[in-house]
């Protein structure tokens, strides 16, 4: 038996590959007579195309061929599950009609043997439109008189939810507050953007090459669109330079790549520049979120309405769910959570790192915090009040729950007793107003089922397969580890492969939940593979000399197990599932109004730790990412066009370096005991849940101003 | 991006000549920026001039002590520079809280006196308003989201601002612009190096389409290593200025005011010297209530829109902040 690995902060298995730059992304794969392609798209946001006029691009030098709808072939819509509104992504298919929804919109794509041939020829298309005027802000009357309440997320989770009675629950609270947080649109920014290399191999066989993390899904999306069957398509994707939350769903450039490189019978490379990024594949959409919420004299809970109005594309329903914490996170007899729906002129929005959450937690932290302070009660003492024993939206025990502990210890080692509470009171040697501030975290642990086949080969290496996918989290690294604890073997015996369709299925990455449910099928094939070894040999080989005896008898070049697991279902249905956290930050704020983190304090409880070095790199990308949200980040359209003004990363800001704090991360630790053989839970988003709330309590604390409108930019403070 | 030809230069006079037979050229530096806007489609040149094997890219000391930097200078290297960190901090700190380390290695002198707006409407061709991009075709920013726009010195034309960290500290240290046109050299003061907009947006410089920068010369001022830049931005690093100052003081006893330079970024079509500052500053006593009311004075005919009256106080709140950090230097 080798020393088990589990648990230890292994180092990454791929972080040569990565940092040799030897890992191959998507936009990387050379093929051979391979094109490339550029977008054509609306430079208006509501309206219709009259005439695309190809006459000048046609004739542009390396050209090779132009796919619009009038020559695109009929993709078939989406399959059903895709093609609901309010499923996420695109649920129509490219080049549906002529109708412009927002700009940006994929009208076609230019073929030419250079990516700057392409893109040139793309720009002398010349578009016909008949243009309407875009409708932009939720406040627009157009917008208000269509709006609509959507009954599920996704087709899942309630988003128009009651318990006991909020106005009566308000009329007899002692302390109230009654206020609207908003949160701006927002764009995933991952560095490497969407890119798609499509290579029919014969006039029924697809392979793609494309940043996924939905590799089966996309299988399938791009199988129904040519009505080929599921098998025919392959998609290939090693890696993936980032997701957050983009990548996980059906945008219409893959179909477009593919249709083009049927029209002009090469592959061709279809890769989204950085602009287009912000226009044609997903944002978060903005939200306004009402908060109205009691408190009795002891400083309980007696109501707490959340109501979220937020936008969508005209041909979508997506949602951002940003009341769903807010139906159980705290105790509290009197719920109700409802969410709005407008259509607005704009790109459809679609999950970004805890969809729902970020926003929605952001807005429900800050209003605690306000009525923490109206009442004259530390924030945390605050929340242990309110602690919620069980979910009392599902009526259900939590599987394992230590955020007492995570309050507990943070406050500990953040110094959280040396806050002074009387806002504007605390000044740094240069003048700087400090404050410190505080958020709960949480996030749902979710887990689907999955497949996985484990290969030992001849020389004693073992390959353990699943179509899952790398997006930077550490999935090569984790799985290794399962493998190698499960077989007994060195974790340098095993290479866990991923990101192909052709591996046995595994769901998209998303929701936190990739380890809770690949891990279950890694050791489970491995488990039978070790059983299948042991069978005829019985023992697993030690040496050269037991692997070629082993060989010799089984009469096989390679010894194969599969495995498919699916979650416990006992388990799901009587527990609630959550990972949970406490942060804490130290902000500074100059006479500027300029907003820097200096500290920040996390604690999570998150179940078990695989690997807690990539676990601390995870929730501290999610923190800072939440810094980002809550200081910078903002996608603005231009009232009059609908076109984005600032569709870049100098424009649009994401946290750099230098805004980085002074991290001290810390896990609870503690395995839950009712996710059997795993005892680990989700923890891919929970990092960002919380932080930006944590920062405006903070920037309430130094500066007495409380700001409820995201980024709290120096605009705001001034 | 659009088709061009490309050239390499040997020397300044073969740079000339070669643009003036090109009317529709431009002169390669760095790149940083010109590339960026040629991928956008708001420069579309027909033909490229390297200059980058030019041998201006020294950085001299003058008789008079002042200082001759060269157009090819990279911006890395001048903020590194011991004579310009010791004689004039305010230009070396200028340099280096602009752009990143990657850019600013690449970025020359010349090409950053040539920077253009980040207004949006003029970075994005598919915004059909813009008279700085396309003449008389509106301003998009003037009813649109204008949060980094002009509050200084705008027409109704144009509400861009000047994005240079340097160009600020250069406009305070009254640098002057050397260039080579086709017959000769000729010296542009600072202040009248880059233009208001008025109603020719489109030009935001005084030089000639067939001019090269060759040099930029700091004169000799004593009380420059008095000096500082302050910049005021959404992120610690690699932002635009939402307003930016360079300030530097000659204190006398008593703390009195001998002389002052004051310029400002981020508030207008060029970097805005502070005449109006400078002018209260001088003779009295240096203190917040001087500073006050030196602030005051600039801004007094400041216009801003609906997205950037912030910059109105931020503006006074910045020149108060850089002017007392200059006071307290030793």
């Amino acid at each position: 038996m080798s020393a088990a690995v589990i648990g230890q902060p292994l180092p990454r298995v791929d972080g040569r590959l990565k940092v040799t730059g030897r890992a191959t992304y998507a936009a990387e794969f050379a093929r051979p007579k391979l094109t490339y392609g550029a977008l054509i798209q609306s430079a208006i946001a509501n309206g219709r195309v009259v005439k695309i006029d190809l006459s000048a691009a046609k004739s542009a030098p390396g050209v090779i061929g132009i796919l619009t709808r009038e020559n695109a072939p009929h993709f078939r819509p989406y399959p059903d599950d895709l093609s609901r509104a309010d499923a996420p992504g695109e649920s129509r298919v490219p080049l549906h009609d002529d109708e412009i929804h927002y700009a940006g919109q994929h009208l076609g794509v230019v073929v030419a043997e250079s990516f700057e041939q392409a893109t040139y020829a793309a720009s002398l298309v010349g578009v016909t439109y008949q243009t309407q005027p875009p409708v932009v802000t939720l406040d627009d009357e157009r917008a208000q008189k269509n709006a609509t309440s959507p009954a599920k997320f996704a087709g899942r989770e309630a988003l128009q939810v009651k318990r006991g009675d909020v106005d009566g629950g308000l009329a007899t609270a002692a302390h109230k507050i009654d206020f609207v947080y908003s949160t701006p649109i927002e764009n995933h920014n991952p560095i490497e953007t969407y890119s798609t290399t499509a290579e029919w191999e014969a006039s029924d066989r697809l392979l793609i090459h494309e940043c996924t993390r939905g590799i089966k899904q996309l299988q399938r999306v791009v199988a129904n669109g040519f009505a080929l069957p599921q098998e025919n398509v392959r998609i290939v994707c090693p890696f993936i330079g980032g997701a957050f939350g983009s990548k996980g769903f059906q945008w219409s450039h893959t179909l477009l790549a593919a249709a083009a490189a049927k029209q002009v019978q090469r592959p061709v490379k279809l890769t989204l520049t950085r602009p287009q990024m912000f226009d044609s594949a997903g944002q978060r959409a903005r939200t306004e979120q009402r908060l109205s919420i009691g408190a009795d004299k002891t400083g309980k809970l007696v109501a707490l309405r959340h109501a979220t109005t937020t936008h969508s594309s005209p041909t979508h329903d997506y949602t951002e769910p940003c009341g769903n914490t807010s139906r159980m996170l705290y105790s509290c007899p009197n719920v109700e959570v409802s969410h709005r729906l407008v259509r607005l002129n704009l790109t459809t929005p679609c999950p970004m790192r805890a969809p729902g959450e970020t926003p929605g937690v952001f807005a429900l932290e800050c209003a605690l915090d306000e009525l923490a302070h109206e009442i004259g009660v530390d924030p945390v003492e605050f929340r242990l009040r309110n602690y919620a024993e069980i979910d009392e939206y599902q009526n259900k025990p939590w599987s394992s729950k230590k955020l007492r502990e995570c309050y507990q210890r943070g406050a500990e080692k953040f110094g959280w007793s040396n806050r002074n509470k009387k806002p504007g009171s605390m000044r740094a040697a240069e003048g700087s107003q400090i404050g410190f501030g505080m958020a709960t975290a949480i996030y749902p642990a979710g887990q689907q089922k999955a497949g996985a086949t484990a290969i030992l080969n001849k020389d004693g290496t073992v390959v353990v397969r699943s179509a899952t996918h790398e997006i930077g989290t550490g999935t090569y690294t984790g799985m290794s580890q399962f493998a190698a604890d499960t077989l007994g073997i060195p974790v340098d015996r095993i290479r866990f492969e991923l990101g192909d369709s052709q591996f046995p299925e595994a769901p998209n990455n998303g929701g936190s939940w990739l380890t809770a449910s690949v891990a279950p099928a890694v050791m489970g094939a491995c488990r039978d593979l070790k059983k299948k070894v042991v069978d005829i040999a019985g023992n697993w080989p030690n040496d050269s000399t037991q692997l070629t005896n082993l060989f010799e008898r089984a009469g096989q070049e390679q010894i194969q197990a599969e495995f498919n697991s699916e979650p416990n279902k006992e388990e799901r249905e009587k527990n609630s599932f959550f990972s949970y956290g406490a942060i804490f930050v130290e902000v500074h704020v100059d006479t500027l109004g300029q907003v820097r983190v200096k500290r920040a304090v996390g604690v999570y409880d998150m179940g078990r730790m695989i690997n807690p070095r990539l676990a601390r790199s995870q929730i501290l990308g999610g923190m800072l990412f939440g810094f980002s949200t809550a200081l910078m980040e903002a996608t603005v359209p231009d009232e009059k066009t609908g076109r984005i003004v600032n569709p870049n990363l100098a424009e649009y800001q994401v946290a750099v370096h230098a805004d980085t704090p002074e991290f001290d991360i810390d896990f609870i630790n503690e395995p839950d005991p009712h996710m059997p053989d795993l005892g680990a839970r989700g923890i891919g988003e929970i990092g960002i849940v919380g932080a930006p709330a944590a920062v405006a309590n903070a920037v309430f604390n130094a500066t007495g101003k409380r700001v409820r409108d995201l980024p709290i930019t120096p605009d705001q403070l001034i | 991006m659009n088709p061009f030809t490309y050239s390499r230069a040997a020397d300044a006079d073969q740079a000339v000549t070669a643009i003036s037979s090109k009317p529709q050229g431009k002169f390669l530096g760095g790149g940083t920026n010109l590339i960026d806007l040629m991928k956008m489609g708001v420069e579309t040149p027909n033909e490229l001039v390297d200059i980058n094997r030019l041998p201006l890219g020294q950085i001299e000391e003058l008789p008079d002590k002042g200082l001759r930097i060269g157009a090819l200078a990279r911006n890395s290297d001048v903020a590194k520079h011991e004579l310009i960190k010791t004689r004039y901090p305010v230009l070396s700190e200028a340099l280096l809280s602009g752009a990143s380390p990657q850019l600013r290695n690449m970025a020359t002198v010349g090409g950053n006196l040539l920077q253009r707006t980040r207004c949006y409407y003029f970075y994005d061709p598919a915004f059909p308003a813009c008279n700085k991009r396309k003449p008389g075709s509106g301003c998009g920013a003037i009813d649109g989201y204008n949060r980094i726009h002009a509050i200084l010195g705008q027409s109704e034309q144009c509400i861009a601002t000047n994005p240079s960290d340097m160009c600020v500290a250069l406009t305070a240290l009254d640098a002057i612009v050397r260039v080579r046109g086709p017959n000769a050299e000729r010296e542009i003061a600072f202040g009248d190096f880059h233009r208001l907009p008025g109603d020719t947006p489109e030009r935001d410089t005084n030089l000639r389409p067939n001019e090269l920068i060759i040099a930029v010369d700091l004169p000799a001022i004593s009380f420059a290593a008095r000096s500082h830049y302050l910049k005021a931005r959404d992120r610690a690093s690699y932002a635009f200025a939402l307003v930016s100052v360079a300030a530097a003081l000659d204190l006398g006893s008593n703390k009195k005011i001998n002389a002052a330079r004051l310029a400002l970024g981020g508030v207008a079509h060029k970097p805005w010297r502070a005449n109006a500052a400078e002018k209260i500053l001088i003779g009295q006593e240096a203190n917040e209530k001087t500073f006050r009311a030196a602030a005051e004075a600039e801004l007094a005919l400041a216009k801003a829109y609906k997205y950037n009256s912030f910059k109105i106080e931020l503006a006074k709140r910045a020149i108060i902040r850089a002017l007392t950090i200059v006071a307290e230097m030793s």
